[in-house]
Formats: structure tokens, C-alpha cells, sequence
């Protein structure tokens, strides 16, 4: 055997070893996940499993050496009414918002699949709050409902709809329902754009049937559209919860919690508590206290989702 | 149809005024770069900076994080006056200045990280910081030989008698005088503003009703919702602690201070103080629509440069009188601390002498925002509380006066006990104001809100005893 077909044959014995590499799916798959799952552990379940450990420590924010303590932080939190009025607030807050944002998103998701001249500069214009960093809108709402310089107040007067001024963030309701009004706003487009994407996926002979057969547009609404829209429906309503759930950006900005922690929610306590009042444990109890029942109902709607996928 | 507020109609000219006077205020508030007009020519020279050599010889980096103070040129002059002393003993200084808003943030999690700036400063008690900060005892040492003796409300903000640690080292402070519109208060027979807080209802009230101009005591969640809280408990003879730090919230003083708070919002105020930002209550002075605030002269200087008109019809009194006493809390105490983390701790404590030996300075490049923790080193503050270096055209040089006397009306957080970390959460979770706004709203009578307070204050003084830094029982 000559120098050179020697040197083909070793040529060709690397080539098939990395042909067998890059044959070998379960190896290429594990690599391409690997820097989610570094990410993923260093920057999502390192931080979880440390807030779970502060919240069975008493950890402050100026002693960072922890000595466990069992369930003596979330005793205390428990037995604080101002927990229990942020539980409550950020029930009302995350259950409003969310009925509202599924129901103003297939409004407009319903708009916006449809042909209509403009339609690009619609989508744009509903996807505008998306794109506005939330610190950023937070602000720009605060001078909207400014106690004395709302420009919305300014429009109401000049209408004659309201004599003196709203105060829209130092009355109870009004800021309750300002706070629900914002996180609307934000959230709305991202769940418009998922349910169109739903939408557009039904096809089209299925609707153009219903039509035939005689189905108005109430009827293709609840026995095609909602039905079809569902399991994308539900990735919207999990994906505006927990977004809506684990927000206390607009609440510390516009209300800080107030008026007499009307407002507070277990995100913006957690903050106040472990932050602000050098508490680290405790704000960690509070932070995760819902946890669980979050996980619970993710795990319910994918799996609902799931299943109306098999189906 | 012309759109009013209060009595006043509101044009489209009047409503762009007063949002750019809002942006400005809060931006004044904030600490942000406030000022629109060329700064004001002072009348008089700023004193000479002063320079000691260090002890030691001194190398490295010295990094420096602090908050964006609320008369921004203040800034200007400590940036180049840091770098020039680090220039001067071979010392790399950088200076941060963030929002102070969000500073405690960042000093968890610096000292979380075990790494970060080696001096920081903020305006409130950093007491629940003790364990994580070096001890500034010797600093102390050195401080009171070269300066004179420290001002009694600097030192109990900053020292720990459970620990006998000075965890904090407090150079300088702001009194927080009440600011007033004199030609509201004319109408009303108080040319000089009101005195006690009697007349302060009495007054505000009439205001309120016959001019149709509220009043602006924060019940939020705030700083100076905090201040307006302990001023008005204080001078009730009401106290959140005593000297040994047992709580003592609880108390006929104190319902009788929180029934007043209800009187005086009843009277005087709208639902809008219920959610206030620390920027509030200089907004509303500013644009015209408070008769009255607890506050420091941060809004007065920013009225100086934006609304000149406005400014000259601000006046300053000291706290006032109540049934007991005549006390309010210090606005602003300059805490710094120096991280455990931190790799240039010689440096720190020089750099801190330093600034201590230019207090005068601080005082006249912050137009008399900065108070001196160390009086002797600042003979000059009375002339300037006589006669502003800083008046504007056809303003009143000596309406500053009121605050010569502000040692006598000032005290510190957690009087007559130290501002330690049961303070410092009490104030962080805004328990004070809440206590007097639930009362305000309706939702509670006094005793009732007080006694909910008090509980509150008694679990947050037993977790931080037994971490040690707090005594009584």
C-alpha cells in the first residue's frame, strides 16, 4: 500500500468517526441544550433554590451568613395583616387584569386577522406598549394621572365630566383600577399576537363550511373560533399570569403600595419588606409564597393544552 | 368651558406650565439635573478648600457610591473635590452618584456579591448594615480630636450602644424646616406661617376654605410622609421607642397625635397625599398648590432657577410647637459605610477626614442644604443663614434665618433612642404613615390604628434583637 492511499484511509477513518458524531442525535441534542440548561440553572433555579433556603433562614440584607430557623419567617408572615392584604390585592389584581386582557386580545386578534387597508400600521400601533420598557411606561403613566397635572383630568374638565380633580393614585378603587388599567395595557399585545397566531391557524375551509351551512357569526364564534383558540388561549392567559403575578414595577412607581397599602402585592411587599426594611428572608417567604399554587396552575392548563392538542 | 383647578381657571398655558414645573420638581426631588436657568451668581466668595496630609501613604482605588443630590451642583464640585484629593495623595478615586432611591438596593446586593464600592453613602439610618461594614470607631477618634465634638443627632444615627460600634460615620445632615407661601398665609393673620400646630390646622383650614389651596403632609409611603409622622408624634410626646429601645408606641401621646393628623387632612388636604412620591410635595409648592410642607429648601432652590415668583413667596419656619414638645426629625443624614468588602479602607477613612476638614464647603456648594455634623468646622454658617449668598433679584436674603436655630428643634430617627435597624425597617416599611393614614381614611379610629402599629413595631424590634443589634426589652 503506497504512502497516499495510506493517507486516505486515515482520512477517511477520521471522516466516519465524525460522521458517528454528528450522526449521534442524542449526543447533538444534549449539546445544543447545553447552554440553556447552564442558563437556565444559573440564572432561574440557583436564585430559586437560594430564596427557598433564605426563606427557612434569617438572613438580612446587611448579615449575608444564614442560620436556618424553620418556619419562623413564614409563621411571622403569616400572621401579618398587611401579608394577607397583599395576597388578596394581587389576587384581584392578576384576576382582573387577566379577564380583561383575554377578553380586549381576541377583540382585537379578531380585528387584526381580518383584510382591511392599514391593517400594518393597526398591528404597529397595538404592539407599541409591548415595546416601551415598563419602567419607562410606568413613569409616562404616572405623570397621565398626576394629582394635580393629569392630562386626563385636564380632558374630563374640559368636557365638563368632572369638577375637581380624580386623584386617580390616592383613592383606593382609582388606583387599584389605574394599577389593573396599566398592566392591561402592557400585556394586551403580547396575548393578541399569540391568540392571532391561533387564529390564523384555523383553516379556512373549516369557517367557509360554516358559512355554507349557515352559521352567523356568534355561532362560528363559540362552536369554531373559541374552541379552536383555546389550548393558545391558555399559553396567552399563563404567560400574562405570571407576568402580571410576579410584577412590582408598576405598583412601587405609581403607588408604592398606597393609599394604606391598598395596592400592595406580594411582590412589591416582598421588595418593601426584604429590601427596603433589610429583611431578606422574610421578603423571600413572601415572594414565594405562591409559588406553589402558580406551578399548580401551569401545570393544569399545559396539560389541558396537551390534551386538546391530542384530541 | 375652561377647565379649573381649584378656584383658578386652567388654560391650555397654564397646564404646560405646570407640567414642566412638575418635571422640573421631581426632578429636583429625585436628585436629578434639575435646574433649567444659569445657576445663581452667589454674593460671596466659597470658602478655600482645606488640605491635610493623610496619615499614611496611600495607593490604589478608592470607589465612591453615593446618592444624586438633590441641589445637583452640589455634584459638580464633589466630583472634581474627590478626584483632586485622590490626584493629591496618589489615589485613583471614582465617584457613582445613583438615585437615592435606589441605593439600600444596591447595598445588599454589593455586599451580597462581597464585592462593590469601598464608601458608600446614603441619606437615611444603614444600622441593619452593621454586621457587613467596617467599624468607623477609630475614624470617629481621629474626627472628634481634629474637629470638635460631633453633633449628638449624627452620632445616634450612627452608633450602635448594644455594640458600642460606630457602624456609620455622619459628617453632615439637613434640618426639615416647615416651607410655607407667605402671601397665602398673610390672608389668614400668620404673615410669619404658622408657629405651633394649632395654628398650622387653624390656618391651613382656613386656607383650604377661603383661598382654595390645600396643604402637603404626605401619608404615603415616603420619606417625608416618615417625617411628617415622627415630627407630629414627637411633639405630641409621643415616641416610637425610649432611650433603651422598648417600644413605646402605644400611648394617649400618640392617639392624640394620630386624632390630630385626621383633624388636619379633614381640614386641609385632599385624597391625593395618600399616594405621594418623595418628588410630591416639592411639585405642588412650586406650581402653587400647597399653602404649606414639611420639607428641606431642595424646592426653594429649584423654584430659584424655574419659577422665580413662586420662590420669593417661600418661607421657611422652624418645627412646630405641639402640647409637649417642639421637635421634627433631621430631612437628611449622611450615612457612610464602608463594605467589609472593601479593599482600600485607609483611604476611605482619610478621604472621609478630608471631606470632614471642607465642611464648609459642603455647606456653600449645596446652598446650605448640607448642615455640618462637626459645628466648629463651619463658623461661617450663621452669616449665611443671615444673609443667602445664593438670593436670587428681589428675593429675601434672610428668610434662611429660621434655620439657625434648627439644633434645637432637630433630632434624629428613633429619638430619644438611636436610629437603629428596627428604626431603620420601621421607616423603610412605612408604618408611621400608614398608621395615620388608615386613621385619615376612615378605616380605623386612633386607638385602633396605634395599636396595630405598636404590634407591628414590637415584632420588628424582636427580630432585631435577637440578631443583637438592638437592646431593650
Amino acid at each position: 500500500m503506497s504512502v497516499d492511499s495510506a493517507e486516505l484511509d486515515q482520512g477517511r477513518q477520521v471522516g466516519r468517526s465524525r460522521r458517528k458524531l454528528a450522526d449521534r442525535d442524542d449526543l447533538l441534542a444534549r449539546l445544543f441544550l447545553l447552554p440553556t440548561a447552564v442558563y437556565i440553572i444559573g440564572l432561574v433555579a440557583f436564585p430559586f433554590f437560594l430564596a427557598i433556603l433564605f426563606s427557612f433562614s434569617d438572613v438580612t440584607t446587611g448579615n449575608p451568613s444564614l442560620d436556618l430557623v424553620g418556619l419562623r419567617q413564614w409563621r411571622t408572615i403569616l400572621s401579618s395583616s398587611i401579608f394577607w392584604t397583599s395576597l388578596w390585592n394581587t389576587m384581584i389584581f392578576t384576576g382582573i387584569s387577566m379577564v380583561l386582557i383575554v377578553l380586549i386580545s381576541h377583540v382585537l386578534a379578531s380585528v387584526l386577522v381580518k383584510d382591511f387597508k392599514g391593517k400594518w400600521f393597526v398591528r404597529f400601533c397595538v404592539l407599541l406598549p409591548w415595546t416601551t420598557p415598563v419602567a419607562l411606561a410606568a413613569v409616562s403613566w404616572l405623570w397621565l394621572l398626576n394629582s394635580i397635572f393629569s392630562p386626563i383630568d385636564w380632558v374630563l374638565r374640559w368636557f365638563g365630566l368632572i369638577q375637581e380633580n380624580s386623584y386617580y393614585l390616592g383613592r383606593p378603587v382609582l388606583a387599584m383600577g389605574s394599577i389593573i388599567a396599566i398592566h392591561v395595557w402592557r400585556i394586551v399585545p403580547l396575548a393578541t399576537v399569540i391568540i392571532m397566531a391561533g387564529m390564523m391557524a384555523i383553516p379556512s375551509e373549516i369557517n367557509d363550511a360554516a358559512e355554507v351551512d349557515g352559521a352567523g357569526f356568534w355561532r362560528k364564534l363559540r362552536e369554531i373560533n373559541i374552541p379552536l383558540t383555546l389550548p393558545i388561549t391558555a399559553v396567552a392567559v399563563l404567560f400574562g399570569a405570571i407576568l402580571t403575578f410576579a410584577d412590582m414595577t408598576v405598583v412601587f412607581i405609581l403607588t408604592r403600595g398606597g393609599p394604606t397599602q391598598s395596592t400592595q402585592v406580594l411582590a412589591s411587599w416582598a421588595f418593601f419588606k426584604g429590601i427596603e426594611g433589610g429583611d431578606l428572608a422574610q421578603g423571600a417567604a413572601v415572594a414565594l409564597f405562591l409559588f406553589p399554587l402558580l406551578l399548580a396552575a401551569a401545570i393544569a392548563i399545559l396539560r389541558m393544552v396537551r390534551r386538546r392538542e391530542v384530541m | 368651558m375652561t377647565p379649573r383647578i381649584g378656584r383658578y381657571p386652567l388654560s391650555r398655558r397654564r397646564f404646560i406650565q405646570g407640567v414642566s414645573i412638575a418635571a422640573l420638581a421631581a426632578a429636583c426631588g429625585r436628585g436629578g439635573n434639575g435646574g433649567q436657568a444659569e445657576p445663581q451668581t452667589p454674593s460671596g466668595a466659597a470658602p478655600s478648600p482645606v488640605f491635610s496630609e493623610p496619615a499614611t501613604q496611600l495607593s490604589g482605588d478608592l470607589r465612591l457610591l453615593m446618592w444624586s443630590h438633590f441641589v445637583p451642583v452640589h455634584d459638580e464640585w464633589f466630583d472634581d473635590f474627590a478626584t483632586e484629593w485622590g490626584e493629591q495623595v496618589g489615589v485613583n478615586v471614582t465617584v457613582d452618584h445613583i438615585d437615592v432611591t435606589g441605593i439600600p438596593a444596591r447595598i445588599s446586593s454589593e455586599i451580597s456579591a462581597g464585592e462593590g464600592h469601598d464608601l458608600i453613602q446614603f441619606i437615611a439610618t444603614l444600622s441593619q448594615f452593621e454586621p457587613s461594614v467596617q467599624s468607623m470607631n477609630d475614624l470617629m477618634d481621629e474626627a472628634t480630636s481634629r474637629f470638635g465634638d460631633q453633633l449628638e443627632l449624627c452620632q445616634k444615627s450612627t452608633f450602635n450602644p448594644t455594640t458600642e460600634n460606630f457602624y456609620a460615620y455622619a459628617p453632615a445632615w439637613s434640618p426639615d424646616p416647615g416651607d410655607y407661601r407667605k402671601s397665602l398665609w398673610e390672608q389668614v393673620d400668620l404673615p410669619d406661617g404658622p408657629s405651633t400646630w394649632d395654628e398650622l390646622l387653624e390656618g391651613g383650614a382656613k386656607i383650604f376654605s377661603e383661598q382654595d389651596v390645600q396643604m402637603g403632609l404626605g401619608l404615603s409611603q415616603e420619606i417625608d410622609s416618615n417625617m411628617y409622622a415622627r415630627a407630629l408624634i414627637w411633639s405630641y410626646g409621643g415616641a416610637v421607642q425610649d432611650e433603651n429601645e422598648a417600644v413605646t408606641l402605644m400611648s394617649d401621646d400618640t392617639i392624640a397625635a394620630v386624632e390630630y393628623a385626621k383633624e388636619l387632612f379633614d381640614a386641609a388636604m385632599t385624597q391625593e397625599v395618600f399616594a405621594w412620591n418623595p418628588a410630591s410635595n416639592n411639585e405642588g409648592l412650586i406650581s402653587g398648590e400647597l399653602s404649606y410642607i414639611l420639607n428641606s429648601i431642595s424646592a426653594w432652590r429649584t423654584a430659584q432657577e424655574s419659577i422665580p415668583d413662586i420662590a420669593k413667596d417661600i418661607y421657611f419656619v422652624t418645627a412646630l410647637e405641639g402640647p409637649k414638645a417642639k421637635m421634627a426629625a433631621q430631612h437628611v443624614m449622611y450615612n457612610w459605610i464602608a463594605p467589609k468588602h472593601s479593599t482600600n479602607f485607609d483611604a476611605a477613612q482619610e478621604f472621609m477626614l478630608h471631606y470632614t476638614a471642607n465642611l464648609a464647603n459642603v455647606a456653600y456648594q449645596s446652598k446650605m442644604y448640607d448642615f455640618p455634623g462637626f459645628p466648629d468646622q463651619v463658623p461661617q454658617l450663621d452669616g449665611w443663614l443671615d444673609e443667602d449668598p445664593f438670593v436670587i433679584e428681589g428675593d429675601d436674603a434672610t428668610k434662611l434665618q429660621p434655620l439657625k436655630t434648627a439644633l434645637d428643634w432637630s433630632t434624629n430617627l428613633g429619638h430619644p433612642g438611636p436610629a437603629n435597624p428596627a428604626i431603620g425597617e420601621i421607616n423603610g416599611t412605612f408604618v408611621l404613615p400608614n398608621m395615620l393614614a388608615r386613621v385619615a381614611r376612615g378605616r380605623q379610629d386612633a386607638e385602633q390604628s396605634v395599636e396595630q402599629a405598636h404590634q407591628e413595631c414590637e415584632e420588628i424590634f424582636t427580630k432585631w434583637r435577637n440578631e443583637g443589634l438592638v437592646g431593650g426589652a
